[in-house]
């Protein structure tokens, strides 16, 4: 069967990397700056061009100044957000993947209720729950504890709606009930049919998990303020002693906006390169897994 | 739904609502008047009981960390924990946000805090939750009145709500003339000691050196600077929850005048003084700029901003209106409060007074003018040792210090945000500001009333 | 029997355009459902510990006022509330440009991308649309602060063709909902365009080749045969993007904190709550806010649930 390409469908696919390349562009152009600034003094980046490159001097001393701020906070922050975010990470993949499993597989009483709670409690503002959460925890004397935002970070309805669907429309219910007439037990069925093909929805819902964990500022903020402040917390007070928000602060703490940059940088490397290496689990999807039929 | 299911699914809803009502029941027991226990009214207002071996915990910003060390240093016996945070810059209100989960908890208070915002006050001296007010009353016993009558004239006026003094001052921001001697000997004009001179050099400058400015109103304390200095009376706190706000006075009206005036002749900048534009385009081109005595610092000896060379920067005293005493306004000036909640009250007051009056922090650490007026001469003895800047500027700034004018209080609102979302997009878009005087009255007036403020004329 | 019906329940489903019910008659056995609360039983604790507590509490609280019952008081108190309406325009204006852009333009980008054969390329492409959604928002303030002034920004040609001078020109009021649909997608696209992603490739390529060997071309192929199958996905996005708009805040924080405030700390409805609560010390009025808010994208997302089947099994 001749496969020649039509002047039309090259037509088509020249529109298609165009739009394609655009939205490159539009992604991709905020963060080169926000590269190039780093590298640069308070100095150059407000007189040298967008795209200028700064140097290697001011790079270090960029570095430096951040590695100063407050003799070393940002590494106990970037500690203190990994141990969050991870430690959430765990316990929402233990209590999400078999919640979603069940939503989607089993029939058992409450489940549509289930569901909608989970909607309702998804929609309300998180304004409303800071409160009664910073409430309960306070009541069992948990504040400043690392469990104060481990313990909420793993609540993950998002996750567990995403697991619902996956399994829902990937898993054909011909081989659970093939499954089960055999006799197996609803967790083997689990084990042995569901989790092997589940490898794209636990990579998903892992990984938005912990980019959540690792960007939420607010309830850490409230919870564990001070040394066990995560990352963003502790850009925010790097934001406030930056002199163009706080003309206070200059002639005691040296933090630049390219410092700042830097700061930024460093924040979200972890998540980048997380990604970069999860990319392949997060879009695999049911082609492996097998519906025929 | 199939219906058998039904009575046993009426059950389980009875028992999930009896179990939810009962949980909100006990959280709202929890947190509601857990802050008991009151006992000594030592100083002035029910304080818990003490224990003098207890660790404070003093809530700092970065920039005043070395305060904290400096005390922890003096005072190894004390043991004491330094939380940072960011000290309520750029309006986040971080403080009065975790005080009222604090309050609502009943317990985990800090014992000292440090706020970069002159307001706190208003609400930190106030009741709320059922919890008593979360600033100790110092006065009344937990500062000797001799350390007090040792700030400035009206450095602890913000911190002072019905005659009760609720927190010590850090630093006082007096506004200034700031002027470069060099361009001013250059052109052949004299320093102006009121307002109306000031406009007419304006003007001058405008016409014959085009690209020279006098000022900036770019900044969200413009008001501080221009309308406070000018005696304008649309800040004016006349009770716990009543203020005054007129901008169709005559003070106000000559002023935005003024400004309209000097930004149509082109000498007003309306930027920021933090920003891009301001640096790339003014270096060496600023004749005069109005503003807080913390410009010394921030902006003239700063080599990310004017840089301005040694010897040819001065600080000239606030203007007045022709036939007018002259007041100065004022932009900061951080306050520490002590917790009325602390377990360790002199410990926690000793701090405060340390941090605010002693040499070891305020004149050889602290970069702003001290409030403290010992402390604050031998801070200006420091600045003018080094000869950076000309003219009398010790003098002058003593001077701007005890000139701030009193008609100006410090509402729970906060004026810059006011202006900043009223005004500065309308000038920017060449409104004048003459026109927008009722604008601006409703602006104020409506944000005085959702914080609970009765306005009059 | 009751194997050959799922049987064939499932075929019909994978194929199939409309929606079918299929009334099933299905033995439930109490091992499995027992099954079914042990697995659910985690999430159920945390879901009442950190959602279904709390939101009752908001609730309760929207009808109080330190402690006493006060009926619609709340409500009252907030509608009159001079930034009330105000905030109410500002986020339905930022709501309709934000769900429009991202259900259209997330769909597209997906379906090119997917399109592409070469692997390295789309996962290099996919990659780049990604990398600003880790960017939260402490971290962008300052990249806003430079994006957005026309002095110093990389678009600053963008800026100028629109006749914005200065940074304050750039973010005044008329803008606002434009610049807030851009930086929320700008952040948000990306995850989604991976999630679609992911979910196109759950289509099995049977299906496709079929289409193809009929002599389905591209576009059809994607409105005939993936976007039906997308349906779910897609009203998931529909939903939590509405959630996420209705509750705007981060942005318009991040703006304010940049601009100094001339981008008002009270611009959307959602930091309206946050000031209610924090700033006037009215917990009260803030969960009315959040009830309203609540109120209203429930009613919004009915409609994405009923049309999009997001609650049956095929």
């Amino acid at each position: 069967m001749s496969r020649g390409v039509t002047p039309g469908q090259w037509l088509g696919r020249i529109v298609a990397g165009a739009v394609v390349a655009f939205f490159v562009l539009f992604f991709i152009v905020p963060i080169v700056w926000l590269l190039l600034a780093s590298t640069k003094s308070a100095r150059d980046l407000i007189e040298n061009p967008p795209f200028s490159l700064g140097s290697l001097g001011s790079l270090a001393a960029n570095f430096q100044s951040l590695v100063d701020f407050q003799n070393g906070a940002l590494l106990s922050w970037l500690g203190n957000s990994t141990l969050y975010s991870v430690g959430a990470l765990i316990l929402t993949l233990l209590v999400s993947i078999p919640a979603g499993y069940a939503l989607a597989l089993i029939e058992f009483k409450g489940r549509r209720p289930l569901l909608m709670i989970t909607l309702v409690v998804m929609l309300i503002p998180n304004t409303a729950l800071v409160l009664p959460i910073f409430l309960e925890l306070s009541a069992v004397h948990l504040i400043g504890n690392a469990l104060a935002v481990i313990l909420p970070f793993s609540f993950f309805p998002f996750g567990v709606y995403l697991t619902y669907i996956y399994f829902s429309t990937s898993i054909p219910a011909d081989l659970l009930a093939a499954a089960r007439i055999d006799g197996a037990s609803e967790f083997r069925v689990f084990r042995q049919i569901a989790l092997p093909l589940a490898t794209p929805v636990v990579a998903l819902v892992g990984f938005f998990n912990f980019v959540q964990n690792w960007n939420n500022y607010f309830l850490p903020f409230l919870m564990v303020p001070g040394r066990g402040s995560p990352v963003q917390v502790g850009l925010a007070e790097l934001l406030s002693t930056v002199p163009a928000f706080n003309p206070t602060a200059i002639g005691v703490v040296s933090i630049q906006l390219p410092a700042l940059a830097l700061a930024t940088v460093i924040s979200i490397a972890p998540v980048l390169i997380i990604f970069l290496f999860s990319q392949r689990f997060l879009v695999e999807g049911m082609t492996a897994g097998g519906t025929k039929e | 739904m199939a219906p058998q299911h039904s009575s046993s699914r009426t059950l389980r809803r009875t028992a999930i609502s009896i179990v939810s009502l009962a949980s909100i029941a006990a959280l709202t027991a929890c947190s509601s008047g857990a802050g008991g226990g009151g006992t000594s009214d030592k100083y002035g207002f029910p304080a818990v009981e003490q224990d003098a071996k207890a660790t404070i915990e003093v809530w700092v910003d970065t920039a005043r960390e070395p305060a904290a060390q400096a005390f922890q240093s003096a005072n190894p016996d004390i043991p004491i924990k330094i939380t940072t945070y960011d000290g309520g810059a750029n309006g986040s209100g971080t403080f009065q946000t975790k005080i009222s989960l604090l309050d609502q908890s009943g317990e985990g208070w800090p014992d000292v805090v440090w706020s970069t915002q002159q307001n706190d006050s208003s609400w930190a001296s106030q009741e709320q939750s059922g919890q008593q007010a979360f600033a100790a009353v110092l006065n009344k016993g937990l500062v000797s009145q001799d350390v007090l009558d040792g700030f400035a004239e009206g450095a602890l006026s913000p911190a002072t709500v019905d005659g009760n003094v609720y927190g010590l001052r850090n630093d006082l921001a007096q506004d200034v003339v700031w002027y470069d001697q060099s361009l001013f000997d250059q052109f052949g004009y004299t320093v102006p000691t009121t307002w109306e001179e000031y406009q007419e050099i304006g003007e001058k400058v405008a016409k014959e050196h085009p690209g020279y400015i006098v000022g900036s109103v770019g900044d969200p304390w413009a008001p501080e600077v221009f309308f406070w200095g000018a005696k304008a009376p649309i800040n004016e706190v006349t009770g716990v929850d009543t203020v005054k706000v007129d901008t169709s006075d005559e003070h106000t009206k000559k002023m935005a005048a003024l400004i309209d005036d000097l930004i149509s002749a082109g000498s007003m900048f309306q930027d920021s003084v933090f920003g891009a534009d301001f640096v790339t385009k003014y270096t060496g081109k600023v004749l005069m700029l109005p503003g807080p005595s913390w410009y010394s610092g921030a902006i003239f000896q700063n080599p990310d901003n004017l840089n301005a060379a040694a010897g040819t920067i001065g600080a000239g005293l606030p203007l007045a209106w022709d036939g007018e005493d002259p007041v100065a306004g004022n932009v900061g000036g951080g306050i520490w409060y002590v917790s009325s909640h602390s377990k360790n009250l002199e410990a926690a007051a000793k701090f405060a007074e340390f941090v605010t009056t002693s040499d070891d922090y305020q004149v050889e650490l602290a970069p702003g003018y001290p409030a403290y007026s010992t402390a604050a001469e031998a801070w200006l003895e420091k600045q003018a040792s080094s000869g950076y800047f000309v003219g009398n500027f010790t003098e002058n700034m003593i001077t701007a210090a005890s000139q701030v004018w009193d008609g100006w209080g410090y509402p729970a609102f906060s004026q810059e945000a006011i202006w900043a979302k009223a005004i500065t997009p309308e000038l920017a878009s060449g409104t004048s500001l003459v026109s927008l005087l009722p604008a601006w009255q409703t602006a104020i007036e409506n944000e005085a009333q959702v914080n609970g403020y009765t306005v009059s004329k | 029997m009751t194997v050959t019906s799922t049987l064939a329940t499932a075929a019909a489903a994978d194929l199939s355009q409309g929606r079918q019910r299929v009334a099933r008659r299905k033995s439930v056995t109490s091992s499995q459902s027992r099954m079914g609360y042990i697995f659910v039983s985690g999430y159920t604790l945390l879901l009442l510990a950190f959602g279904v507590l709390p939101t009752l509490y908001a609730l309760v609280l929207s009808f109080t006022k330190d402690g006493a019952f006060v009926g619609i008081d709340n409500f009252v108190r907030v509608f009159k509330d001079f930034r009330f309406f105000p905030a109410v325009g500002h986020v339905a204006l930022f709501l309709v440009f934000w769900l429009v852009s991202l259900v259209v333009f997330v769909v597209l980008l997906a379906l090119i991308v997917h399109a592409i054969k070469v692997r390295w390329i789309s996962s290099g492409i996919r990659f780049f649309y990604y990398i600003p959604g880790a960017l939260a928002g402490a971290s962008s303030v300052m990249l806003w602060l430079f994006v957005l002034d026309p002095s110093v920004s990389p678009v600053a040609f963008i800026l100028e063709a629109f006749g914005f001078e200065s940074f304050v020109q750039t973010i005044s009021p008329d803008n606002l909902p434009v610049i807030f649909t851009v930086i929320a997608f700008w952040t948000g696209a990306g995850g989604w365009i991976v999630v679609m992603y992911g979910a196109l490739n759950n289509i099995s390529n049977d299906i496709l080749e079929a289409a193809r060997i009929d002599g389905a071309g591209p576009v059809q192929t994607a409105i005939q045969i993936q976007l039906p199958l997308l349906r779910k996905w897609i009203s998931y996005m529909g939903i939590m993007s509405l959630a996420a708009g209705t509750q705007l805040f981060v942005e318009p924080r991040m703006l304010s904190q940049a601009s100094q405030a001339v981008v008002p700390g009270d611009y959307s409805i959602n930091q309206l709550a946050y000031l209610f609560a924090f700033k006037q010390n009215d917990f009260s009025g803030s969960a009315a806010i959040s009830i309203i808010l609540l109120v209203v994208a429930l009613g919004l997302s009915a409609f994405f649930v009923v049309r999009g089947g997001l609650f049956e099994r095929d």
